[in-house]
């Protein structure tokens, strides 16, 4: 049977090179294991609210002082999981633009507003007056997919505690004001920061692969009794890919365009973003090089990267992350690291938020500073390893 | 002219349990061609990656005495498949710091010294294999290096091309200090100036060739294969005229002067005996004989 032979040649081969076999059994589980990590385990997933409360308090119809508003909070805070845990986690805030802020950066899926008159509208209705509903605000960023979630939470306390007070449904109506053009994106532009960072980081098996087969090739032996130095051969190499890089992302929004794609705020904000991203890939294609002997290994390495970019840093499916420390007001959390978190939060603040350069220069300094650390690490690893 | 340009300090090597490179002292001069022979496996291209520091040693030194330039043409054929003769060559010239005008003219001139003038603009992949063998050895001259290690520079070249590059290295010789390897003791006899002969990472002697076979005693060798007789009894026949007797199998090597008016008197002792006499050679000593009297053994089975 030659087919025997041949699972047994295929069986010794993969057996002489364990690490890959390794990684590519490890691969999955691995990522199982993060995302329980991340999602911790069992836990579930509560969502960030503010609320600004104008509310004046009222003399409700039992006779006492009532701030609905305050009232509305604490439901909002008692909204629970089967287990226990809050639902939305709720902060109280005072000015709308902090809010905005928040709600463009993801550090909060939602923001309400209630109005100074919502305890007196309510009080009106207890006695039977027929007043005018008041209207309680809520605003967010219609494209991220946490909003829905946390907006229907939030309403359910609002009209819950509206209806014990006064037995009148009607008395509270909501007003929706999607920030910037959340409301206006199309099916098809929603899926073009997504796609864009996903070219960008496939890049990354380019990078990994071109430098690699000169290491298999033996060619990388040569260049070392040129005195190559490893930090001229990967600047040579990285900026290169980053030529064919800067022409992907050019032409990935040219297509884009032309088929409709429409940007709120400057594109070379976005290209830019993309070409600063794209930047960081490289160098993590760098130092998986670095680990690799051959292309296929390299290949298979390069999958681990791959996945983190993918599933973790938002760009296919968001992710629930606490922060670890914070610097200059800003949350850091474990994702920060993977570039990608930054391309999709920047994207999408230009795309739809219409924010200019100004409004992305964080998450640009962040991704030029993820550059520069994983270039020098494979710079690092590769004179280690390769050009010693 | 026994300037030395290298110096080799006890250098040895281990892979796992093998030794592959075993306490490896040598100088070699500015000027000459200085050849490894040994059979394979013998540690030629360990030796040499450790003196061009390709290969850490697991102990020793190597000291350069003045020029460090090294070119090397590794044993297998290393090129870049996507890129032309000249490409290549330009590159790594560049590489070497060559301003790109002479790394290109250089590459010009190399290529047509190697006969591959008409192959310049081709991909490396699609040359043959002893046209890729040349382009492999024109990779390590580029930068017109102070000493130049060819590991195997005649593998895989057909007899015309053998002749090209003997002679291309030989008009080197004079200007560069040359380090080649080979299994071949033709090779070896006709190229080096002193040659170095090693066996289970062990240098056994280094000296000219002519010296080396001088140490063997003078004369011509009779490669004789006697069949049907044990070697006790054909031993018996030849010693009493052949005291210089190597035996292999079957293979007796008799060494002596005049053998020619001796040989038909031979022949007939064993066949008297019973012998059959199979193939019969007769040459004037090699380093082949060399390494046989050193090792007991032939150098190419
Ligand atoms: N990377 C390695 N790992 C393990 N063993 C090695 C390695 N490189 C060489 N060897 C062993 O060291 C010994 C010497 O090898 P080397 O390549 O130096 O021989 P050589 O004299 O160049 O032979 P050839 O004429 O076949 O080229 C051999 O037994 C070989 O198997
Ligand atoms: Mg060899």
């Amino acid at each position: 049977m030659r087919i025997w032979s041949v699972i047994r040649k295929c069986a010794r081969e993969q057996k002489r090179d364990l690490w890959v076999l390794g990684l590519s059994l490890v691969f999955a589980p691995l990522f199982v294991f993060i995302y329980w990590l991340f999602t911790g385990g069992n836990a579930t997933t509560s969502y960030a609210a503010l609320v600004i409360n104008h509310d004046e308090a009222a003399r409700f119809s039992d006779g006492v002082m009532h701030n609905a508003g305050e009232d509305v909070i604490l439901a909002m805070q008692e909204l629970t999981f089967k287990d226990g845990s809050p639902i939305l986690r709720v902060s109280s805030i005072s000015d709308r633009d902090l809010g905005e802020t928040a709600l463009r950066d993801r550090d909060a899926t939602l923001l309400v507003i209630i109005p100074p008159s919502f305890s007196q509208t309510l009080a009106n209705a207890q006695s039977g007056a027929a007043e005018p509903t008041t209207q309680v605000e809520f605003i967010g960023d219609l494209t991220n997919p946490y909003y829905t979630v946390a907006a229907v939470m939030a309403m359910t306390a609002l009209d819950g505690y509206a209806v014990d007070a006064t037995g009148e449904y009607r008395a509270v109506s909501l007003l929706e004001t999607a920030l910037g053009d959340s409301a206006a994106r199309t099916e098809f532009e929603m899926y073009i920061p997504g796609l864009l960072v996903l070219a960008v980081i496939m890049m990354l098996f380019q990078a990994a692969m071109l430098v690699a087969r000169d290491i298999e090739s033996g060619s990388l032996q040569r260049l070392k009794i040129t005195r190559l130095t490893a930090f001229e051969y990967l600047s040579g190499t990285t900026a290169w890919l980053a030529l064919i890089a800067i022409a992907e992302v050019l032409l990935t929004f040219a297509v884009a365009v032309a088929f409709g794609f429409r940007s709120h705020g400057a594109l070379w904000v976005a290209i830019l973003v993309g070409v600063i991203t794209s930047l960081s890939i490289i160098g993590v294609g760098m130092i998986v090089a670095s680990l690799s002997k051959t292309v296929s290994q390299a290949f298979v390495i390069a999958n681990f990267p791959f996945g983190f970019f993918m599933f973790l840093s938002g760009a296919a499916f968001p992710i629930p992350m606490n922060r670890l420390f914070t610097i200059a007001e800003r949350d850091i959390k474990i994702i920060d690291v993977l570039p990608p978190t930054h391309a999709v939060a920047a994207l999408n603040k230009v795309f739809t938020l219409e924010v200019g350069l100004s409004g992305v220069l964080y998450e640009l300094t962040a991704l030029s500073v993820l550059s520069v650390i994983y270039f020098s690490v494979g710079v690092w690893l590769f004179r280690k390893r390769h050009l010693n | 002219m026994n300037e030395v340009a290298l110096q080799v300090k006890s250098l040895t090597k281990e892979f796992g349990s093998l030794t592959a490179v075993d306490n490896l002292s040598l100088e070699v001069y500015r000027g000459e061609i200085f050849g490894f022979l040994g059979p394979n496996g013998a540690g030629k291209t360990t030796s040499i990656r450790m003196m061009c520091g390709l290969l850490e040693p697991d102990s020793g030194e190597v000291i350069f005495q003045g020029g460090k330039l090294v070119g090397i043409c590794p044993q297998e054929t290393i090129l870049w498949e996507k890129l032309t003769c000249l490409e290549q060559l330009e590159f790594i010239g560049e590489m070497y710091n060559l301003p790109a005008k002479l790394a290109r003219q250089r590459g010009d001139e190399l290529l047509s010294i190697l006969g591959l003038e008409e192959k310049r603009h081709n991909l490396a992949s699609t040359l043959s294999g002893g046209m890729k063998r040349r382009l492999n050895l024109a990779l390590a001259l580029i930068h017109d290096p102070e000493i130049l290690v060819l590991d195997e520079p005649e593998a895989g070249l057909d007899p015309q091309s053998r002749l090209l590059v003997r002679e291309y290295i030989r008009s080197l010789a004079q200007k560069k200090t040359i380090i080649l390897t080979t299994h071949n003791m033709d090779e070896a006899e006709r190229m080096a100036d002193r040659v170095a002969i090693i066996d289970h990472g062990k240098l056994l002697v280094t000296d000219t060739p002519e010296a080396l076979k001088r140490t063997i005693g003078e004369g011509d060798v009779l490669e004789i294969e006697i069949l049907s007789i044990p070697v006790e009894q054909a031993l018996a026949i030849i010693q009493p005229d052949f005291p210089d007797i190597q035996v292999e199998g079957n293979n007796y090597f008799i060494r002596a002067g005049g053998i020619m008016e001796k040989m038909s008197s031979l022949f007939d002792a064993i066949k008297k005996a019973g012998g059959e006499i199979g193939e019969v050679h007769l040459r004037a000593n090699t380093l082949e004989d060399v390494f046989i009297s050193l090792t007991g053994r032939r150098l190419r089975q």
